[in-house]
C-alpha cells in the first residue's frame, strides 16, 4: 500500500521545549515525513499557520503565551486540518475539553514514537481518503472517493454499510478492530445485536475484495475479537 | 430524636417505680414501727394483771411478790379503790403524796381517760374494785377525747386513696414541667451530639441550663470542622503533589522513549547496542506506568477520581483492550488468548468503562510483567449465576499461596499507615482493587487451571 502522498503532507508541530520538537520533528522524518515546520509559541505558531497553510498540526496544551486549547480555536477559525494534542496534561477534563474543540486526538506524553506515527498515519489516511486513489489489495482494488471495487476488472459498488465496515478497517490498516468497534462504525452508538448482520456484511465484502473469499488474504477474521484490514 | 421521648418515658417511669416503692417502704416501717410500739397496750395489761393478782386476807389485800417488785422496779405505784365506799383500800408504798385517797365518779371518769396529777394512769377491774396503776409523768402520753365523726371513720378508706391519688398527680404534674424544661433544653444538645457524628457542622445556641455543654459541643463541632478540612486539604495537597510530579516528568521521559524507541529500530546499532536500548525502551515504558498509576492510584484513594457510570457491554470493553494488547504487538513470547464463549455476546453491567479498561489492562500487563520467559495469556468474560466476571489467567510461573495470602491481605504501601518497607510491589492490583471498589464489585486473585496465575473481576449484576 502506498501512503507516500500522506507523507508529503505539511505539518505543524508545536511544543515550547526545542529538543522535544527536535525528537519529534526527528521521528517523524524518519517515517517519511519531509515537510515539517515548528513552533514554541502562540504567536509563532499562528504566523506559521497563517504562512505555510499546514495540513495537519501536533500541538503542546501548555505554552509559553498562551493555552494549546486557545490555539487551536485561532487555527480552526481560518482554517481546518486535522489536529492532535500531544501534552503531559492527562486529566479527563483535558481530553474532553480538547475532543470538544474539534481536536482529533489526544496523546498523553511520555508516548512510544510507533504510537505516535500510527495515530498520525490514522488521522491522516481519514482526513485525506478522497486525496487517494486507490487502495490495492492482493485480489482487488478499492476506491473509496466512489466506494468502488475493481476486482479482475469487474467495478463493484459497495453499500453504505460495507464501505462504513471497510474504512474503519482501512483507518486501523494492520491491527485488529473489534466487532464492537465495528459495529459501531456501520450502526452508530449502541450498536449490541448486530452481531450477526456484521458477519454477513463481512462475508459480502470478502466476496468483493477477495481474489477467494473462502480463504480470505485481505480481510482477515481473528476469533472472537474482531477483524483486521492486511495491506 | 428517638431518644428525646425515650428519655421522658425513663424518667417517668422512674418516678412512679420510685413513688411506689417509696409508699410500699412506708407502709413496712409504719408496720414495723407499730409493732415494736407494744408496750402501749402494756400498761393495761399491767393493771389487768396487777388487779388478778390482789388477793384479800385477814390482813387485808395483798399483792403477789412478783408483780409488786416488778412495780417498784418501773417506779410504777397502784392503789384499789373500792366499789362501794369510792375510797382507796389498798396502795402501794410508793404512792406519792399527792394522790387522793377518795374518789367520786366524775375522778374515776377522769382517771380512766387521762391522768391522776399528772400521772397517766390505767385501770383494771379487781373483785371489789378498780386497780389504779400510776407510771410516772411524761412517761406515756394519753388521748384524751378519742371520738369521731361515724361517717367520717366509715368514709377514711376512700379519703385517704383520694388524696393519694391527688398527691400522685400533683406530683406528677410538677415533675413533668420541671422536666420538660430540662428536656426542652437537652434535646438541641442531643441533636448536637447526633450532628457531630455525621460530621455536620453544630452551633447550638449557648444559653440555659446546659450553655456550658452546648458551648463544649459547639467548639467541639468547629475543631472537627476544621480537623476535616486540614485532613481534605493535606489529602488534596498530597494527590495534587503526586500529579504535579507526574506531570513534570512526563516531558523528559518523552525524550527519553521517543529517542529510544527510535535507536530501537536503528539498523545501524550494533546488535549489543540494540538490546541495551531495548533495555531503556523497557524500562522508560515501566516509568511510563508507574506514572500512570500512581497518579491513578492517588486520585482513587482520595475520591479525587470522578467516576462515571453508565450501562455497558462488559465484554465489549474486555476485547477492546485485549485487541489493544494486540496491536500493540508486545514481544512474541506473549501469547493473548480470547477465550470467552462465543455465546455469551453482551453482558451489560453499569461500570466506568475507562476505568474497568484500565484494571484489565493493568491485570494483563501484570501477567506480561512477572513471566519474562513468556507466557500465554488468556482472557474471558463468564455470566455466573448474578455476576458478570472478567478472568486474566495466564501460565506462567504463578504465585504461592503464601503470596496470594499477602496480596490479599497486607495493605499496599499507598495507603498503608505503617512504615512497612516490605510492601514495595507494583501499583498494578491495588489500582484493580480500589476500581473494583468504587463498582461496588471484588477482585479474587489465585492459581489458575493453566497453573500460572488468575484474577476475577466480579461485578456484581444487581448494579444492572
Amino acid at each position: 500500500m502506498n501512503f507516500d502522498y500522506l507523507k508529503q503532507k505539511r505539518i505543524l508541530l508545536v511544543d515550547d521545549e526545542q529538543e522535544l520538537l527536535d525528537m519529534t520533528e526527528s521521528i517523524l522524518n524518519e517515517d517519511g515525513f519531509q515537510n515539517i515546520m515548528t513552533a514554541k509559541t502562540v504567536k509563532e505558531a499562528i504566523t506559521v499557520s497563517e504562512t505555510y497553510c499546514p495540513e495537519f498540526a501536533i500541538l503542546d496544551v501548555m505554552l509559553p503565551d498562551g493555552n494549546g486549547f486557545d490555539l487551536m480555536k485561532q487555527i480552526k477559525s481560518t482554517s481546518d486540518y486535522p489536529v492532535l494534542f500531544l501534552t503531559a496534561r492527562g486529566e479527563d477534563n483535558d481530553r474532553l475539553c480538547g475532543f470538544g474543540l474539534g481536536a482529533d486526538d489526544y496523546m498523553v506524553k511520555p508516548f512510544l514514537p510507533k504510537e505516535l506515527l500510527f495515530r498520525i498515519n490514522a488521522i491522516l489516511r481519514r482526513s485525506y481518503k478522497d486525496e487517494n486513489p486507490v487502495v490495492k489489495l492482493p485480489g482487488s482494488e478499492i476506491y473509496f472517493d466512489r466506494a468502488e471495487v475493481i476486482k479482475n476488472g469487474i467495478h463493484i459498488s459497495l453499500t453504505a454499510k460495507e464501505y462504513d465496515i471497510l474504512f474503519a478497517l482501512y483507518r486501523n490498516a494492520g491491527r485488529i478492530v473489534t466487532v464492537d468497534a465495528l459495529c459501531e462504525a456501520a450502526w452508530g452508538d449502541n450498536p449490541f445485536g448486530y452481531e450477526n448482520s456484521l458477519m454477513a456484511h463481512i462475508c459480502r465484502i470478502r466476496e468483493k475484495i477477495e481474489a477467494n473469499p473462502s480463504r480470505p488474504v485481505s480481510l482477515i477474521t481473528v476469533k472472537g475479537l474482531g477483524y483486521k484490514l492486511v495491506l | 430524636m428517638k431518644s428525646v421521648p425515650k428519655l421522658i418515658r425513663r424518667f417517668v417511669s422512674i418516678m412512679f417505680l420510685s413513688s411506689v416503692l417509696l409508699i410500699i417502704l412506708n407502709f413496712i416501717l409504719l408496720v414495723v414501727y407499730t409493732l415494736n410500739q407494744k408496750p402501749n397496750v402494756y400498761p393495761w395489761a399491767t393493771a389487768e394483771e396487777v388487779a388478778g393478782s390482789l388477793s384479800y386476807n385477814n390482813n387485808g389485800y395483798v399483792l403477789s411478790g412478783d408483780t409488786e417488785i416488778e412495780l417498784a422496779k418501773t417506779n410504777v405505784w397502784a392503789i384499789l379503790i373500792d366499789n362501794a365506799t369510792m375510797k382507796v383500800v389498798w396502795s402501794t408504798e410508793n404512792l406519792p403524796e399527792t394522790v387522793p385517797m377518795q374518789y367520786s365518779v366524775q375522778d374515776i371518769a377522769n382517771l380512766v381517760r387521762g391522768y391522776i396529777d399528772g400521772y397517766p394512769t390505767f385501770t383494771g377491774e379487781a373483785e371489789n374494785g378498780l386497780v389504779v396503776l400510776g407510771y410516772p409523768k411524761d412517761s406515756f402520753w394519753k388521748h384524751m377525747w378519742p371520738s369521731w365523726d361515724y361517717n367520717f371513720i366509715a368514709s377514711l378508706p376512700k379519703t385517704v386513696l383520694s388524696i393519694l391519688v391527688i398527691n400522685i398527680v400533683l406530683v406528677f404534674i410538677i415533675y413533668v414541667i420541671a422536666n420538660s424544661r430540662l428536656l426542652k433544653s437537652v434535646e438541641p444538645i442531643i441533636s448536637g451530639i447526633q450532628s457531630l457524628s455525621t460530621k455536620e457542622e453544630v452551633n447550638i445556641q449557648e444559653k440555659g441550663l446546659f450553655s456550658e455543654l452546648a458551648a463544649s459541643i459547639n467548639k467541639t463541632s468547629e475543631i472537627l470542622q476544621s480537623q476535616n478540612r486540614q485532613l481534605r486539604k493535606r489529602e488534596t495537597a498530597r494527590a495534587n503533589w503526586i500529579a504535579g510530579v507526574s506531570h513534570d516528568i512526563r516531558t523528559p521521559l518523552s525524550m527519553v522513549m521517543g529517542y529510544a524507541g527510535q535507536l530501537e529500530s536503528d539498523k545501524r546499532l550494533s546488535e549489543d547496542g540494540r538490546k541495551k536500548v531495548a533495555v531503556i525502551v523497557k524500562q522508560s515504558e515501566r516509568m511510563k506506568n508507574l506514572i500512570n498509576d500512581l497518579n491513578l492510584a492517588s486520585k482513587l484513594e482520595y475520591n479525587m477520581q470522578p467516576v462515571k457510570c453508565e450501562r455497558q457491554n462488559l465484554v465489549a470493553a474486555v476485547r477492546q483492550v485485549v485487541a489493544g494488547f494486540i496491536n500493540i504487538n508486545i514481544d512474541d513470547k506473549y501469547i493473548i488468548e480470547w477465550k470467552t464463549n462465543e455465546d455469551l455476546a453482551a453482558c451489560f453491567v453499569n461500570i466506568d468503562k475507562d476505568l474497568v479498561k484500565r484494571a484489565v489492562s493493568n491485570l494483563i500487563q501484570n501477567c506480561i510483567n512477572h513471566n519474562g520467559q513468556g507466557c500465554h495469556i488468556f482472557v474471558s468474560v463468564i455470566e455466573e449465576s448474578s455476576n458478570c466476571i472478567i478472568v486474566v489467567e495466564d501460565d506462567g510461573i504463578g504465585v504461592t499461596d503464601e503470596q496470594i495470602e499477602k496480596l490479599n491481605n497486607s495493605p499496599h504501601y499507598m495507603v498503608c499507615d505503617e512504615n512497612v518497607s516490605e510492601q514495595r510491589h507494583g501499583l498494578g492490583l491495588l489500582i484493580v482493587r480500589q476500581i473494583m471498589e468504587v463498582h461496588g464489585g471484588e477482585a479474587n486473585i489465585g492459581h489458575s487451571l493453566y497453573s500460572g496465575f488468575s484474577a476475577r473481576l466480579i461485578f456484581p449484576v444487581q448494579n444492572i
